[in-house]
């Protein structure tokens, strides 16, 4: 099929210049296509080249040359003080010229102040998001807004139990905040924008291309890679995420787990992200899962949950069994790969030996085979095993 | 709550302005304050580094801009006439220097960095030489453009009018001048990520 490649447009897209519509276009696009992906790629990599310049400072001494040629403009223009004039009259002149240059010192410090305090405003409202209010009365660092706010950098918006509220993250999606949430906002700038989750839940909506927006939890980096999804933190700090549509990546301490549309997450402090499962997986797998990622994990009854899960796997699960190949104890490697093989056996080029190696070439490569399952296959009703877990170990 | 900052921006600038126009050395010198340091950054980053040349544009900029303030429209903005003064001082005094100086020699004393040894640890100060050093090979026009949106923070159509060209050819020559920096300086890929 035909494709229209958008690499012209990918630093308007990136600087918020597209029209909404075409901003959607090349979202859309970037998101099925690897080549304007990597081209992106480099794209934002020049732009944090040049963000990264600092200002320079002029020198001082720039304006004394700019004054002396100004003085010697105004000299030649001005006509030579006539002697003619009288020099009793001379101190009252001494003084209005006096006072008319305090007058004017004056005049120019209260435009310096309101320059400054415009200066202020307009860089703090750039670096803003608006916030709607949708139900109650949500607040902004502790104080009420009427129906819009500002969240500016570093500062924490929060809905009681009865409060919702609507944040547009720039120009990139929005999020909407449900009740008992707070979040922070930490950064936002043209590579980057970043939330803090510090509990509560919200559901976001990025329309652009991975890698721009992140919302940190306690255990875990949620990084958008284009995408629709709800993350969830509880009272203990953990998380819960859930993908509607794309891809979300969680990140911590050198783990990452990659979660597609339909698939869901949790995530613990000090564990960092647990193994990503769709939710329409079986009661059994998924109690299983969660008994391995936070119980079991690295210990020798690893292999208890692990064999329940081998048992249930459907070639949907292998999402599961790719990420465990890393995360299991290499005497269980073997078994997971099996069963791995047998439900989507490996493309030309990757090897049991280099699997078993991690070798990393090889696992990216399988990987790219299964997302085809893994995006394909439809999503039969939910039955939401994953929400039982995590309220059962959340008390 | 915008359109008040927007009313409040160009009072201050009309007010300032008018009192240039009386030559009023005081405003004069509250202008030069406000926008130096800017001014002075696209000169320097444009020209490689010189801060002589740097700091003699910035005169000439500042200078242009008091003798012809009279010429100033109200309805135009008065930072597009900066930007667009800025630019033509920077392109004329590459032009000129150009009858002079072999094309490219204004930038071989940044090259031996480019060829550093990957294995050499990048501090932050060696990452904005390089960056400066790749600016300044860029072609003029990428240059400017990129020193407008990165140091004027303009949106392309500010930019489109201060270079009096399309947005369309602004996002261009973004897009290319990203894209080379992004290719020469692929090897501080990995310093830009340890710097954050």
């Amino acid at each position: 099929m035909f494709k229209q490649h958008v690499t012209r447009e990918l630093s308007a897209f990136a600087h918020g210049e597209l029209r909404d519509d075409d901003s959607r276009r090349v979202s859309a696009h970037l998101l099925s296509c690897d080549r304007c992906q990597k081209e992106f790629e480099e794209i934002k990599f020049g732009m944090r080249l040049a963000e990264s310049l600092p200002s320079r400072t002029a020198p001082a001494s720039l304006w004394d040359g700019i004054e002396a040629s100004l003085r010697r403009e105004t000299s030649e223009k001005n006509h030579p003080h006539t002697s003619s004039t009288s020099s009793m009259y001379r101190p009252r002149l001494f003084f209005f010229a006096d006072w008319q240059r305090v007058a004017a010192v004056c005049g120019v410090l209260l435009c310096v102040i309101s320059a400054g305090i415009w200066w202020s405003y307009k860089h703090a409202t750039r670096s803003a998001w608006d916030v709607a209010r949708l139900e109650g009365a949500p607040t902004i660092d502790d104080d009420q807004f009427g129906a819009q706010g500002s969240l500016r950098v570093g500062q924490w918006l929060e809905t009681d139990g009865a409060s919702r509220a609507k944040v547009i993250v720039a120009n990139i999606g929005q999020i909407e905040v449900d009740p008992g949430t707070r979040i922070r906002l930490v950064k936002t700038r043209l590579t980057e924008h970043r939330l803090e989750l510090a509990r509560g839940r919200l559901h976001a909506i990025i329309w652009a291309p991975p890698r721009l927006f992140f919302v940190e939890t306690p255990s875990a980096v949620a990084a958008d890679l284009g995408c629709a999804y709800t993350l969830e933190v509880d009272e203990r700090g953990r998380s819960l995420l859930r993908v509607t549509s794309g891809w979300v990546a969680l990140e911590a301490a050198n783990r990452e787990s990659i979660v597609p549309a339909g698939g869901a997450c949790i995530t613990e402090p000090g564990t960092g992200p647990g193994t990503p499962f769709f939710e329409d997986a079986s009661e059994a797998f998924v109690e299983a899962l969660a008994q391995l990622d936070f119980e079991m994990r690295g210990t020798k009854g690893e292999a208890v949950p692990l064999n329940v899960m081998l048992d249930e796997a459907r070639p949907r699960d292998t999402l599961t069994l790719w990420h465990l190949l890393s995360r299991v104890e290499m005497e269980n490697r073997s078994r997971v790969y099996e069963r791995l093989a047998a439900l989507a056996p490996p493309p030309a080029g990757v090897t049991r030996d280099g699997v078993m190696k991690l070798d990393e070439k090889m696992l990216a490569l399988w990987k790219d085979h299964l997302e085809i399952i893994w995006i394909q296959e439809s999503i039969p009703a939910v039955r939401k095993v994953w929400r039982s877990v995590w309220e059962q170990s959340s008390h | 709550m915008e359109s008040c900052a927007v009313m409040s921006e160009r009072k201050i600038g009309e007010h300032i302005i008018e009192s240039c126009r009386q030559g009023d050395r005081d405003a004069f010198r509250l202008l030069f304050e406000a926008y130096k340091d800017k001014v002075y950054s696209i000169a320097l980053y444009f020209f490689s580094g010189d801060e002589a040349l740097a700091g003699d544009v910035t005169q000439q900029v500042f200078l242009k801009l008091f003798t012809k303030i009279e010429q100033f429209r109200n309805e135009a903005e008065f930072t597009t006439w900066l930007h667009r003064l800025a630019v033509n001082c920077c392109l004329d005094e590459q032009r000129s220097r150009r009858r002079f100086v072999p094309f490219g020699d204004a930038f071989k004393l940044n090259e031996p960095r480019e060829r550093k040894s990957q294995e050499a640890a990048f501090g932050q100060s060696e990452v904005e030489d390089s960056v400066q050093a790749a600016i300044a090979m860029l072609k003029p026009k990428l240059r400017i453009a990129i020193l407008l949106k990165y140091f004027e923070e303009l949106s392309y159509e500010e930019i489109a009018l201060a270079l009096n060209c399309s947005k369309g050819t602004v996002a261009s020559r973004l897009n290319r001048g990203h894209k080379i920096l992004a290719r020469r300086l692929g090897h501080l890929r990995a310093a830009l990520i340890r710097g954050e």
